[in-house]
């Protein structure tokens, strides 16, 4: 996203003149859009030149129409993972948002409890959750269960270091208002502490949104099927095996864009929550 | 200590805080009820230290405070009667102006149509009426300042505490804020406590200037300001005015150079 805008601002200079009212859609168009356009063109046209010119075999790198031929070929099969992955995702993220929104209120409403337990949260963060992967699945048994509880443990950190920062990042000044008027602990809570929060939440969640795929993936890779139908994880260790290497680009392909999807939807979410007063939402005015 | 219609009492109040810093010392004065008091003196003399102790913000080492003859925490505890307006207005970015008046009376517990009524009426009082629904970022310094006044009047208090509050904002709103202030003091019966280190705006509001000195923060004197309310603009312009200010002006360096030599 980043990288095409030098490309951008040389078009810039070369064409200054154009008719007022063509000029503002064209400008956008040319400033925003028009680099990553060129950029993802120029990157599908070498990469479909490059296997032929170096000869490579296609179970090497794929060319683009490999990839293409690959997934119209197999798509009952990638289709079907996809939404597994998506369920299982999803439900881990979902599960991580609530426990981690709801044990970060209950930490902070206590200094005690925060302080003997916050810097365990920390330690526990740290823990490579592949590492403690094959336990979860002692526990919960291959197969689905495991992989959500995967896809939780690896969403949850991010939530409550962020959740927690937030609650702890009061304005002096509006904390001290809230003393004159005598607030309650959970006034203090519900109407100062936790809408301060908010863009520290919402922060929280987009990191762990895309977590909790990598979660899920990896979690199938550990997990395996445990006699359900199989996710992206199980379909990729499958093709891999069978060195189905255009598939493997499908599966991948399909990964990136439910992650990106997925980080689009909480971004849209957290823009409809923030937007009436965080500067962080604002950009979108004039 | 019984002196007639006393609502603060500073009583040979000292403040050291954790770190050393003297803040104040044997800072000693009672203020009437229904004045209209400004602490002037330069930055670090203590000003803001001596206010927030009267709202119980904060606690002094020596002497003590008083308010409507309680602690000042058992004031903020079991009445409304003391409200705070801070420099930077201090509004809740995520309500709108409706619901940032409202705030100190759903923290107090009221009845919800009697407590919009009274949001809606102070609101009008400060000109505000037709922006209930923007929220803070859409608003002028200015307009900011005029919600922060509204809140504190919301919960009806007999004393309001000052901060500054006009410091960021620019001459001309200044001006327009200070007779509105003014008009209010009046109206609501109110006393109050105003913290600032520009002569002219001590002058202009206040009955009485509580002038003050850096390092340590002590009292240095008391002035009478015997111009009538209300006060229009063109008090400025009158010679007794420009005397009060000179006055005012000189104690403030004399004091300042009692800080050289000292
Ligand atoms: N919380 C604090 N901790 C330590 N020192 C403080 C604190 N608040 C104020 N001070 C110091 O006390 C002195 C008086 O501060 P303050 O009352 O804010 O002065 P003023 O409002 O007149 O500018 C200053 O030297 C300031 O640095
Ligand atoms: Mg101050």
């Amino acid at each position: 996203m980043e990288s095409p805008s030098l490309q951008v601002s040389k078009q810039n200079v070369v064409s200054k003149v154009k008719k007022p009212k063509e000029r503002k859609i064209w400008m956008t168009f040319k400033n925003v859009y028009l680099g990553p356009i060129v950029a993802f063109i120029i990157f599908i046209a070498l990469w479909q030149a490059i296997p032929v010119l170096l000869g490579l075999k296609h179970y090497i790198l794929p060319k683009p129409t490999d990839v293409v031929e690959a997934t119209i070929k197999d798509w009952d099969l990638l289709w079907p993972a996809v939404q597994i992955t998506v369920i299982e995702s999803v439900t881990g993220f979902l599960v991580s948002a609530v426990v981690g929104i709801f044990i970060s209120i209950l930490l902070a409403s206590s200094k005690i409890l925060e302080r003997s337990i916050y810097p365990y949260a920390i330690i526990l963060q740290t823990i490579p959750v592949v590492a403690v992967a094959p336990i979860v699945v002692i526990w919960f048994g291959a197969g689905f269960n495991a992989i959500v509880v995967i896809s939780f443990l690896i969403g949850f950190f991010p939530i409550i270091s962020n959740t927690l920062m937030g609650l702890n990042s009061v304005d002096k000044n509006m904390d001290e208002l809230f003393t004159l008027y005598n607030a309650s602990k959970w006034q203090r809570m519900w109407k100062l502490r936790i809408p301060a929060a908010l863009p520290f939440i919402m922060a929280g969640l987009k990191i762990s949104c895309t977590l909790s795929i990598v979660g899920a993936i990896v979690g199938e890779y550990v997990a395996g099927i445990g006699g359900g139908k199989g996710g992206l994880g199980y379909a990729i260790t499958v093709a891999a095996i069978q060195v189905k290497t255009p598939y493997l680009f499908a599966c991948g392909i399909a990964a990136a864009i439910l992650g990106i999807s997925f980080y689009l939807l909480v971004s849209l979410f957290s823009h409809l929550m923030l937007r009436s007063w965080h500067e962080s939402a604002m950009k979108v005015e004039k | 200590m019984g002196v007639a219609n006393e609502v603060v009492s500073f009583n040979h109040v000292g403040k050291t805080y954790t770190g050393g810093t003297v803040a104040l010392s044997d800072f000693h004065l009672s203020v009437k009820e229904g004045e209209f008091l400004s602490f002037l003196g330069p930055s670090g003399c203590g000003k803001s230290t001596a206010l927030r102790m009267v709202a119980g913000l904060g606690e002094a080492t020596d002497g003590d405070v008083s308010v409507f003859n309680k602690k000042p925490k058992e004031m903020i505890q079991q009445t409304n009667d003391i409200a705070f307006v801070f420099q930077d207005a201090n509004l809740l970015p995520w309500r709108n102006v409706l619901d940032n008046v409202l705030l100190p009376l759903e923290l107090r517990g009221g009845n919800k149509k009697e407590s919009k009524q009274t949001a809606l009426r102070v609101l009008e009082m400060v000109g505000l009426k037709d922006h209930l629904k923007s929220y803070p970022r859409q608003l002028s310094g200015g307009m900011k300042m005029r919600v922060s006044i509204a809140r504190a009047l919301a919960a009806k208090p007999r004393m309001l505490l000052m901060d500054e509050p006009f410091g960021a904002l620019d001459e001309i709103t200044r001006q327009t804020l200070q007779m509105e202030l003014l008009d209010i003091w009046q109206q609501e019966n109110m006393t109050v406590l105003f913290v600032t280190h520009n002569v002219y705006e001590a002058v202009f509001l206040s009955s009485r200037i509580a002038v003050m000195s850096a390092r340590p923060g002590r009292l240095s004197s008391l002035i009478d300001i015997d111009l009538p309310y209300p006060r229009e603009l063109s008090v400025r312009t009158n010679p007794t005015f420009t005397e009060y200010v000179d006055l005012a002006s000189d104690h403030l360096e004399t004091s300042s150079d009692r800080k050289e030599i000292g």
